[in-house]
């Protein structure tokens, strides 16, 4: 039989044609799950993974989290969802740590400075002899102690006593230090209710929140713990949701999250919260007892609404309103912090506000402020102050005049954060002989140093920490190391407590332990003879010890504060009225710092997944800018990314434009955290430090740095780039149609 | 009409192969020229598969740019060649003669350029088979998606490559067997290898014009679906208002006879001037050739008129924020203003003088603004609605060519030139078969009432 | 099994604070590369999970909106049919599936994904040597040239299923939490099986707050929003 040529081809076309077909009608599913090892058969390569309860110590407080772990490397960080202040949950902050274990400028080994002083030139050395060389330097002062200074991050826990032991055996001055403190606020609960430790505002149970100041959903006490209470407030589906008052000078976070933003005059939170009180009062609509305690105080204080208004910009009606929902709405809390403290009147508008609760009688109630109380251990420190800016005004005066001798520097970069007025750079450059650095990232100050001795980073040693805030009782988390360093380092603690050893005499006392592991099981042992709160079931200790670390820590919600509720107040100290530096002349804007939402105080700069995360605002990333209103911006001819020099009384520094239409039109708000010199790749050369143009203007009461009440005048430079930002090229409002957005106006549609 | 010229066979035999068999210097410096841009073109792509997709100005949620603005460019001009042979052809427009070959050559080149857009284009371009025809990786289970209109696009147009180069050859054949008698050496073996044994004898001719009215038939479907298939790569994507108009395909189809006939004119000019052919391309061809782009420019601006007013009609903020973008914002305000008077307002109405049309230099040079129009034209269309994508205006972005995408533009007009030239240099550009024909039915006669052609008389 | 799965999420509006945990959080669990500043100038940082910030009003009566963004795993996602190589497609849970090794690049899912979710990657990701030991080994690295989105964390979704069937049971409400998710303090996002009428997400994608962004386009998304709830909301009502 023949087949011709175009036969063939016929038959093999459509041969060809079929088979696509006939293939095609059943494509194997599994063609399509070709998405790389999600799938791959479970026996191959999948490791296995472990998950370790220990701490994470971000700037916006610590937080106890679960470290997945697999092949002795932490892949994930999780929060840990049985201790009470993290519920599961935790922060970008905390994520991040992961970037500071395995970050590529971590400092790797002890280093001995060779270059000149502050120009970051060090070479490797052993532990033997920078430990010797730390010894020798101590004995050599041991005759002059107060000349040896220790500055420590505010040090809570085992470490903050085995800190202030060893300096207090040594007779050493020591300073706690942080950029952006809580002094006023501590020291207004300390007059109105004798607490040592920061309150927790119950704002998932409240109905009503007033808030002055405290962007408490970003870097304010516990912003993980505030995020989640927030999230239980705005519990629609549960029936109810809870009303925010946001009054600020700046549109923060918290602001933005606000049912009512109230834009208030700076550093006129006082007078507003004695109005309100004065309104209540007047009104009769607070707890009896608390009215009657308080009557004299708020009447000799409080000024008339009219006044009021004008002095706060804050309108009567708006005064009414809040008195009158406050009042209303109970369980209600009031709670200052952040800008209104940050004034040179700050402890007369922090002890206004936190009265208010006083007033309605909230303390220690559901939806209320619940008081902590101290840790139930003798060994752990369950707060931490922060020295003031006098105080460390009055040691940079002391090193100028070559009474300071040696310098100790752990978890705190003051000469990055201290503002530039007080010239401690050059303080500690030129008159300090000795400053040795724990720090394990080459900081400012550690750039500073003669001899660095690294830390660990958390995950890696031994610690706990006594939360503060709490949760309105007593709790306790625990640090445990879950990966091996991989660089040659040691914990603070321990070199401290080796230091101690090698000294001798005196400086063991109530020192112990060997190591900070010591310290800490021994805290154990203690707790476990309270034999109550979150573990009571185990047998023996060894089992409560592996019970308490695979929790991440103990808590007893019984052991709530038993202190009094009553505030005992017969004055409000300072003035109603802040001052400013620079006359309104010559510098026409506020000047408002905030933290960095992701890198806080700057302290986490050199981690590139927090400089990447945007601000939930701007969505501005790896940047310095200034935000303007609009209207300003116009005035001034600029538009986003136009180069300005912000300048102070006390220096300049240069910032992008970045147009917020919610930035009231006299303010200028700067970030901190950027304008490192030192710190790693990822933080050095970016941006401008806003720190450094603040001039050294203090809270009169308490000598805290009143960040918020430096004034700026902005210039052109010609200059413009880009700003780097996640937003797009247009300024993202709602189209009119086809929202993306959509709002309901009631709160019953649960 | 101006008094036709009586040609001998030697004289177009002469003047049209002159620069084959007498390539005058100035044509290799010119092509050295073309080749060094072309050259520096696949630097430019081998410096961005080195470096990544990045080297492109694009961005989330502009992902595409210059490159595809090119591609449709150069798919539009490429339906110059359909449009003038195949059409002009089976609809026996005598005029036709010494334009379609141009036109078909132009075709050739501008759809090869065109293919390799993609190519630049891709994130990952040595795998672009994957979704081309014959490399369809079954074997690993990477099976084209039928709905995909980019597995129809690379089927579409190499059908239309593939036909289109069939069709040059094919009507190529009778004038490499003359260039066969007139070479000697290699060339003279490669062109009677070429010439697949042609002897001009009656069979031949029957079947090379048979052949030829066939492949135009069966070319102009192909025709059709290139540019629908084309404007379905943006028309079918729901999430790009300014993209989702159900008329884009003819749309884009009229389009590119507008910017493809421009381009042949264009051609044609420079040939005319070049190598002095005013006796082939006469005034009267490009007289016929723009009252056929009069028609066209006029059906396209129709279009464009209904798809900009669409965007309108609705009443809707994202579309009114494109079109508000296009009219109103720098620098597509400016683009749109270049686009409407060099795509439409001022050569259409130049046109409609006899004067502007047997012009040549004014032919020459309003046919470029038309290119240059209708380039804007595809810019507009798909920039801009990328940047105003949806109403998340949170993402609302822009873009920035970059200088490795204006060097790929750049020379992929280098790159159609020289393949132009190249043919130029090789083969005859101007039918000598078709311009041997028209001479002699300058001689035609009348049997009843049909006019018949002298050529066939003979037989 | 009796009902296939068909994962979801709700996003509430009303508690979301903009924090940016989850943000990181993804980062971290799905090896993103690290966004330099130069990728967001070049407007091609990559977040699978993003927070847009919308404006209303003027000072002083303005506001900012957060919407969490991620991926809607649409169930009629106009991403996938417009992929020439099959290389984004849906699964039988209701995933919109990425499958790198099959993408060539070609970004045209990307523009027709109404959502912008979906994220290129122009260049090679780079991380310092130190930093890859935090990568996780559960997700590819991408290389550069493919598109990546969010995939709803389905490494985590299979090891879970993997893990609970080991151990001899369903899947129930809560067992598979992606990392956004875990880590969202405000309790903003929730995940879950929309298939399962008793779980949590279904609950919510009832509740009468509900809405699904561009709804309007019939991709019917797997991601429910609640409403922002606003007392003084200054606009008024919108419709869905
Ligand atoms: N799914 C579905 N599709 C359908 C149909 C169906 O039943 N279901 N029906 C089909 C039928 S029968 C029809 S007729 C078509 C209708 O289809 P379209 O004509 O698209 O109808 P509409 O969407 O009603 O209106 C179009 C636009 O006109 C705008 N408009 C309203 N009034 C005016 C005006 O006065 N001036 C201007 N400039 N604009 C105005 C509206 O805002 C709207 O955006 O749909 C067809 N398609
Ligand atoms: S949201 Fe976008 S990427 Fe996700 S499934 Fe829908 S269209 Fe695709
Ligand atoms: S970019 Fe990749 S996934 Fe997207 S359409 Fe192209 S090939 Fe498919
Ligand atoms: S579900 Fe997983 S992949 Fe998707 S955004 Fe959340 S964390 Fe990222
Ligand atoms: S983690 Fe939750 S609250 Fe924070 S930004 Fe994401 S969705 Fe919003």
């Amino acid at each position: 039989m023949g087949v011709t040529r175009r036969q063939l081809l016929r038959f093999s076309g459509m041969g060809m044609l079929g088979a696509v077909i006939f293939a095609g009608c059943r494509i194997p599913d599994r063609e399509f799950i070709a998405e790389s090892p999600v799938l791959i058969p479970e026996d191959l390569v999948e490791g296995q993974d472990a998950y370790f309860a220990t701490l994470a110590r971000p700037s916006t407080g610590v937080e106890s989290v679960l470290v997945r772990v697999m092949q002795g490397r932490a892949k994930k960080i999780e929060g840990n969802p049985d201790y009470p202040m993290s519920q599961g949950k935790h922060t970008a902050q905390a994520e991040a740590s992961l970037q500071e274990l395995y970050h590529p400028d971590r400092i790797a080994t002890p280093l001995r400075r060779v270059g000149e002083r502050g120009s970051g030139e060090f070479e490797s050395i052993s532990w033997e002899a920078a430990m010797g060389e730390l010894q020798a330097k101590l004995s050599e002062f041991s005759g002059n102690p107060g000349s040896v200074a220790m500055i420590t991050e505010p040090l809570r826990g085992a470490l903050g006593t085995v800190a202030s032991r060893f300096a207090s055996n040594y007779g050493a001055t020591q300073m706690a230090f942080e950029a952006v403190d809580q002094t006023v606020v501590r020291a207004a609960l300390k007059n109105l209710f004798n607490q040592d430790r920061l309150p927790i505002a119950d704002v998932k149970n409240a109905h009503y929140v007033l808030s002055f100041g405290s962007d408490f959903l970003s870097n304010w006490h516990a912003p993980l713990h505030y995020n989640w209470q927030y999230g239980e407030f705005r519990g629609t589906e549960n029936g109810k949701r809870g009303t925010l008052v946001q009054i600020e000078p700046r549109f923060s976070m918290t602001a933005a999250n606000a049912d009512t933003w109230v834009h208030i005059n700076p550093g006129t939170e006082g007078v507003l919260a004695l109005a309100i009180a004065d309104v209540i009062l007047k009104e009769q609509t607070g707890n009896p007892a608390g009215m009657e305690a308080l009557r004299d105080v708020i009447e000799a204080n409080a000024q008339d609404l009219p006044t009021a208004e004008d002095v706060t910009g804050v309108s009567q009606a708006k005064i009414v309103k809040m008195a009158r929902d406050f009042a209303e709405h109970q369980p209600g809390v009031a709670i200052g912090g952040g800008l209104a403290a940050a004034q040179t009147n700050g402890l007369f508008n922090m002890t206004a506000v936190y009265l208010l609760n006083a007033l309605v009688d909230n303390i220690g109630k559901k939806g209320g402020l619940l008081f902590n109380p101290e840790a139930p251990l003798k060994d752990v420190e369950s707060s931490a102050a922060a020295s003031s800016l006098v105080d460390f005004q009055r040691l940079a005066d002391r090193m100028r005049t070559s009474q300071v001798n040696v310098v100790l520097v752990h978890g705190a970069d003051p000469v990055y954060g201290l503002p530039g007025a007080l010239q401690f750079r050059r303080a500690m450059k030129d008159n300090v002989p000795f400053i040795a650095s724990f720090s394990n990232f080459m900081d400012e100050s550690t750039a500073m140093a003669d001899l660095v001795l690294p830390d660990l980073v958390p995950m890696e040693g031994w610690g706990d920490d006594v939360s503060d805030p709490g949760p309105g009782y007593e709790s306790i988390a625990l640090q445990q190391p879950v990966v091996m360093p991989f660089v040659d380092v040691r914990s603070f603690g321990d070199v401290l407590l080796a230091t101690a050893e090698g000294l001798g005499g005196d400086m063991t006392r109530g020192l112990p332990w060997n190591t900070m592991k010591d310290a800490i099981r021994s805290n154990a042992e203690e707790l476990f003879k309270l034999n109550r709160g979150s573990i009571q079931q185990y047998p023996s200790f060894e089992e409560f010890w592996i019970g308490v670390l695979q929790r991440g820590g103990w808590w007893d919600t019984k052991a709530t504060s038993k202190d009094s509720t009553k505030a005992k107040v017969d004055t409000i100290p300072g003035q109603a009225t802040p001052t400013f530096s620079g006359a309104a002349a010559e510098y026409p804007f506020h000047l408002l710092p905030f933290m960095s939402h992701s890198m806080g105080d700057g302290r986490e700069a050199n981690l590139p997944w927090l400089q990447a995360t945007p601000d939930p605002i701007t969505t501005a990333v790896w940047s310095t800018w200034v935000e303007l209103n609009p209207q300003s911006a116009k005035e001034l001819d600029v538009r986003e990314g136009d180069i300005l020099e912000v300048t102070s009384p006390k220096g300049t520094i240069e910032a992008q434009v970045y147009v917020n239409p919610a930035t009231p039109p006299n303010v200028v708000s700067i970030p901190m955290g950027q304008g490192h010199t030192f710190f790693g790749r990822y933080a050095e050369g970016i941006g401008s430090n806003v720190m450094s143009i603040l001039d050294a203007v203090s809270d009169a009461d308490t000598g805290a740095l009143a960040w918020g009440a430096t004034r700026v005048k902005l210039t052109l430079t010609g200059r413009r780039s880009r700003v780097p930002k996640f937003e797009g090229m247009v300024v993202p409002r709602q189209l009119h149609e086809r929202p993306v957005y959509q709002i309901s106006k009631g709160t019953d549609h649960a | 009409m101006q008094q036709r010229p009586t040609l001998t066979e030697i004289d177009i035999n002469r003047d049209l192969l002159r620069p084959t068999l007498a390539t005058p210097m100035w044509f290799y410096g010119l092509m050295m020229f073309l080749f060094l841009i072309v050259a520096g073109a696949l630097g430019a792509f081998a410096w961005a598969i080195n470096h990544g997709t990045g080297v492109y100005g694009l961005n989330r949620p502009v992902m595409w740019g210059f490159l595809l603005v090119n591609f449709v460019f150069w798919v539009g001009i490429s339906h110059a060649g359909v449009m003038l042979s195949a059409i002009l052809r089976l609809a026996n427009a005598e005029w036709r003669r010494p334009a379609t070959r141009a036109a078909e050559v132009l075709t050739v080149f501008a759809l090869g350029t065109a293919a390799l857009h993609p190519l630049f284009h891709l994130g990952r371009p040595w795998r672009i088979y994957w979704s081309m025809p014959p490399g369809y990786d079954f074997g690993r289970g990477i099976w084209p998606d039928i709905r995909s209109p980019f597995v129809w696009d690379p089927t579409a147009i190499s059908t239309y490559l593939t036909s289109t180069a069939l069709f040059v050859g094919l009507l190529l054949i009778p004038d490499i067997a003359v260039l066969r008698d007139r070479s000697s050496g290699m060339m003279q073996r490669v062109y009677s290898m070429m010439s697949l044994g042609w002897r001009g004898n009656t069979r031949q001719w029957k079947l090379q014009i048979i052949a030829g009215f066939l492949l135009s038939a069966l070319i102009l479907p192909v025709f059709v679906s290139v540019h629908s298939i084309v404007s379905w790569d943006f028309a079918v994507q729901i999430a790009v208002e300014g993209w989702n108009a159900t008329i884009f395909a003819p749309y884009f189809v009229i389009g590119a006879v507008h910017s493809g006939v421009a381009g042949v004119i264009t051609v044609l000019a420079l040939l005319r001037w070049l190598f002095k052919w005013e006796n082939y391309i006469r005034d009267d061809h490009f007289d016929a050739l723009a009252r056929l782009l009069i028609v066209v420019a006029v059906g396209w601006f129709y279009f464009f008129v209904i798809e900009f007013m669409m965007g309108f009609y609705p009443n809707e903020e994202p579309e009114l924020s494109l079109r508000n973008l296009q009219l109103t914002e720098w620098p597509f305000n400016a683009a749109f203003i270049v686009f409407a008077l060099t795509a439409f307002f001022i050569p259409v109405p130049l046109w409609l003088f006899r004067k502007v049309r047997r012009n040549v230099a004014l032919m020459f040079w309003t046919t470029v603004m038309v290119n240059i129009g209708m380039w804007l034209e595809r810019f507009l269309i798909i920039v801009p609605s990328l940047m105003r994508k949806q109403v998340l205006t949170f993402n609302w972005g822009s873009y920035n060519p970059s200088p490795i995408e204006l060097i790929l533009v750049g020379g992929s007009f280098a790159m159609v030139f020289l393949g132009v030239l190249t043919f130029v240099k090789f083969f005859p550009i101007i039918p000598l078969a078709d311009a041997k024909e028209g001479a002699i039915m300058a001689t035609e006669i009348r049997v009843g009432k049909v006019m018949v052609p002298a050529a066939y008389r003979e037989e | 099994m009796a009902i296939e799965r068909k994962w979801g999420m709700a996003v509430d509006a009303d508690k979301c604070t903009g924090c940016q945990a989850c943000v990181v959080a993804c980062q971290s669990e799905n090896n993103i590369p690290i966004n330099e500043s130069d990728h967001f100038l070049q407007r091609r940082a990559i977040q699978w999970i993003r927070i847009e910030r919308y404006w209303e009003g003027e000072f002083p009566d303005v506001k900012a909106r957060f919407v969490p963004m991620l991926c809607q795993h649409c169930e009629n996602a106009p991403c996938e049919p417009v992929c020439p190589v099959f290389a984004t497609y849906h699964n039988n849970e209701g995933l919109n599936v990425q499958v790198y090794n099959r993408c060539i690049g070609t970004r045209f899912c990307a523009n027709n994904d109404p959502w912008n979710v979906r994220f290129f990657n122009f260049w090679e990701p780079v991380w310092p040597e130190t930093l890859r030991n935090q990568l996780n080994s559960d997700v590819t690295v991408r290389s550069r040239g493919i598109m990546e989105k969010c995939s709803f964390c389905v490494q985590r979704i299979r090891r879970t299923v993997r893990e609970v069937t080991r151990e001899g049971r369903e899947v129930v409400d809560g067992d598979v939490v992606p990392a956004c998710v875990q880590s969202c303090p405000t309790n903003a996002l929730v995940f879950g099986d929309l298939n399962d009428d008793s779980s949590q997400v279904s609950g919510l994608s009832k509740s009468g707050r509900q809405y699904r962004i561009l709804d309007q386009l019939g991709t019917e998304p797997a991601i429910y929003y609640l409403k922002k709830v606003d007392p003084n909301a200054i606009t008024e009502e919108a419709h869905a």
